[in-house]
Parts: structure tokens; sequence; C-alpha cells
């Protein structure tokens, strides 16, 4: 087991990517690929696409994000890979179906971003519970799924979700 | 060898872990049984509670002899258990740094959240991993009912089972549908008045979080 307790640079930093793009040839990069949810976990067991298991533990004011690199040796890379996350696209067909929509998935403490007129929720789950979930709301319709929706605008932030009881 | 590769690296601080679950489900029992396993592999352990207005089972894991009574830090919630390790952890994890100071070799952290229900979760911020404890006796379609802690814990542990005979409850259908909305992720069964599949629950910490061995 690799024990890793650091972050040692970003796979942006322009040295380091070029250290990474030789090494690549050689194979000898191993990318940790964590969902968002993990990547804010100071330690974790995890396993490179390589199959390395690695212990990982940071300071506790350290934080992942995508593209830390947690190793870089001669004879070694590793370095954490978000894993994309999905969304599901809804469109309201009223003001009335936006406020619902937007109450209801508040009180599901659902994460989401809002996009002008579409709401967009992290799936941290399969995507039918969530239309499972929303259901009443989509058969009254309320609200629609956008199927393919363009690519939010970047910049957009994640909102907590606030709540009262 | 660089320190980066160091087979003996230690972390910097203990593991933290979470004990989530519905009022009365078993947290406090459960934790009464991890300790002295934790104690007898080894394990240098503190323990923080979350109790609404009161010091309750603080004061009863101090009272059980079973751990030094300083190492047990009690935070008082208010009325909203969820906030204090969710939403807004500062409480816990003041007493989180405050145990790691005081106890320089701590190795692990049990952080019991007060009584809640099924949507309690923990921050990830706050604790590495987190446990979910229900309680058969609430019933064998808690599972099916999706409640966020239960779907979003990383290991649900399913106590009292010794009593599924006496509330009517299957308990292999409890199982099998927990495995079915965690999408696999670990379920573990114990019995906390006598102990029953703890250790499991110590072995599953351990792997995860503690990388002592
Ligand atoms: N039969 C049986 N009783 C148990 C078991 N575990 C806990 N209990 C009992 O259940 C009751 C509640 O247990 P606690 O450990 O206080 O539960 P808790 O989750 O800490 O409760 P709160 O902190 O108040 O939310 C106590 O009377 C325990 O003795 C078990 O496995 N079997
Ligand atoms: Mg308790």
């Amino acid at each position: 087991m690799l024990r890793l307790t650091d972050i040692v640079g970003h796979a942006t930093d322009a040295d380091i990517a070029e250290r990474l793009h030789q090494m690549e040839h050689d194979g000898v990069v191993e990318r940790i690929h964590l969902s968002r949810r993990d990547l804010s976990r100071r330690r974790q067991r995890v396993t490179t696409d390589r199959g390395t298991e690695v212990a990982l533990m940071l300071d506790r004011s350290s934080g992942l994000d995508n593209g830390a690199v947690l190793l870089l040796e001669p004879a070694r890379a590793v370095l954490v890979v978000l894993d994309e996350p999905q969304w599901l696209v809804l469109g309201a067909t009223s003001a009335a179906g936006a406020l619902e929509a937007g109450y209801f998935a508040g009180n599901m403490h659902w994460k989401v971003r809002f996009d002008g007129e579409r709401l967009w929720v992290l799936l941290e789950g399969p995507r039918d519970d969530y239309l499972k979930r929303l259901s009443h709301l989509l058969a009254r319709g309320h609200a629609q799924v956008i199927d393919a929706p363009p690519a939010p605008a970047a910049g957009v932030r994640y909102l907590a979700v606030p709540h009262a009881h | 060898m660089s320190a980066q590769l160091n087979p003996h690296a230690r972390p910097r601080g203990a593991a933290r872990v979470g004990i989530g679950g519905p009022v009365g489900s078993g947290k406090t029992a459960l934790l009464e049984q991890l300790i002295p396993r934790f104690m007898a592999r080894g394990t240098d352990i503190a323990v923080i509670t979350n109790d609404l207005v009161t010091a309750e089972d603080a004061e009863r894991v101090r009272r059980s002899g079973l751990i030094a009574p300083e190492r047990v830090l009690a935070v008082e919630t208010g009325a909203c258990p969820h906030t204090a390790i969710r939403e807004d952890p500062t409480l816990n994890l003041a007493a989180a740094d405050e145990l790691d100071r005081a106890y320089p070799g701590l190795e692990l952290i049990l952080i019991e959240s007060g009584g809640d229900n099924l949507a309690s979760s923990f921050s990830l911020d706050l604790v590495d991993y987190w446990l979910f404890v229900i309680d058969v006796a609430g019933g064998d379609d808690i599972p099916r009912k999706r409640g966020l802690g239960v779907l979003q814990c990383d290991l649900l542990v399913i106590n009292k089972v010794d009593l599924a005979p006496h509330v009517r409850v299957n308990l292999d259908r409890m199982v099998s549908e927990a495995h079915e909305v965690r999408l696999g992720r670990p379920t573990l069964l114990t019995n906390c008045a006598h102990g029953d599949g703890v250790d499991a629950v110590v072995e599953r910490i351990a792997q995860e979080v503690l990388f002592d061995r």
C-alpha cells in the first residue's frame, strides 16, 4: 500500500505538466478517479487506475481538487481526477412550477445550480431515483426534464441549500 | 528514499469517524462496544458526543469506565442536531482539534451525533468516514424509505438484530433492500446489547481510515 500524505503540486503547473507529459509516454502516470463527494475526504483508501492501493492521509487544512498531484517521482506519478458529475436538468413551464421545483429540490437537500431558466440537479445516485421523486411535478407538467442541455456557462456556483428545521 | 514513499508515513492527527442515526437506534451502545475493541487492538482513541441540551451521552460514556473520562468531550447542539454535524460543524471541529492537540498520538476520534431522523448526514469536512445506525425495531421498511442517512453513509449498521423475531421483522429482506438502495455499499448487522457483529465494524473502520497495519 502506497501511503501518500501531501499534495505536491497541480497537473496544470507548467513544469509539472511537462514532466507528466514525458512520463505519460513511459506509462508511469497513475490516476485516482474520485467523485466530487470523495474529493472532499482527507483520509481514505483508494485504488489507482493501475491497481495500486493508496492510503491517502492529508492534513485537515488541505483539500484535493481536480488535477492535484500526490506523488511525482522519476519512476511514478499519482494524480487525482474528478469523475465528472452527472446532472439532471429541469425546466419549468410556469413561474408556479419553477417555485415548486426549487422548493422541492431544496427540501430534498439536492445540490443544484441555477442556470437562467434551468435548474441543474447534481445526481448523487441513479437518475431514475430522482425522476421517481419528481414524478408528481413531472406528471402535472409543472416541470420537465430537458434531455440534451447545452453545457452550462462557466463559473456557475454550487449553492448550499439552507433549511430551517 | 523520499519522504513521499516512506512506508511508515503516519497521518497527522486522528482519523475522524461519525456515528449517526435516529433517536434510540443504539449509537451510544455501539460506542460502548467499539471503545474496548479499539483499545484491545492498540488504537489510541477518544470520543465526542452530541446531545441536545445536556451532556447525557458523554456522562454515560465517562461513567462506563471504558475510557479515561477526559478523553470524552460533549458538544451541545441545541434543537437541531444535524446542523452540528453537517451545515455548521464548527463546534465538533473545535472539539476534535482540541483532542488532537491534547493527545499527540491520538489515532481515532469517534463522533456520535445527536439522535435525529433518517435524513441526517455528516459533513466530510468533519469526518473521514461515517456510520449510520438504524434499529430493527424501527421496521424492516426503513431502508426502502431511502432516507439520506441510509443512502449516503459509508457503512450502514442495522442494530438490535436480537429483536427481529419480537417485532416481526424480516431481517433478510431488510438487508437485501439496504443493499439495493445503497448500490452495494456495505451494511453490517449488530446486537450492541451483547456485542455480536461489532468486530466486523471495527475491522471495517480500521481498513478504511486507520492504515496502521
Ligand atoms: N435489545 C437490544 N437493545 C439495544 C441494542 N442496542 C441498544 N439497545 C438499547 O436501546 C436503547 C437505546 O440505546 P442507545 O445506545 O442509548 O441509543 P442512541 O442511539 O445512543 O440514543 P440517542 O443518543 O438518544 O439518540 C437502550 O435502552 C439500549 O440498551 C441491541 O442491539 N439490542
Ligand atoms: Mg446516544
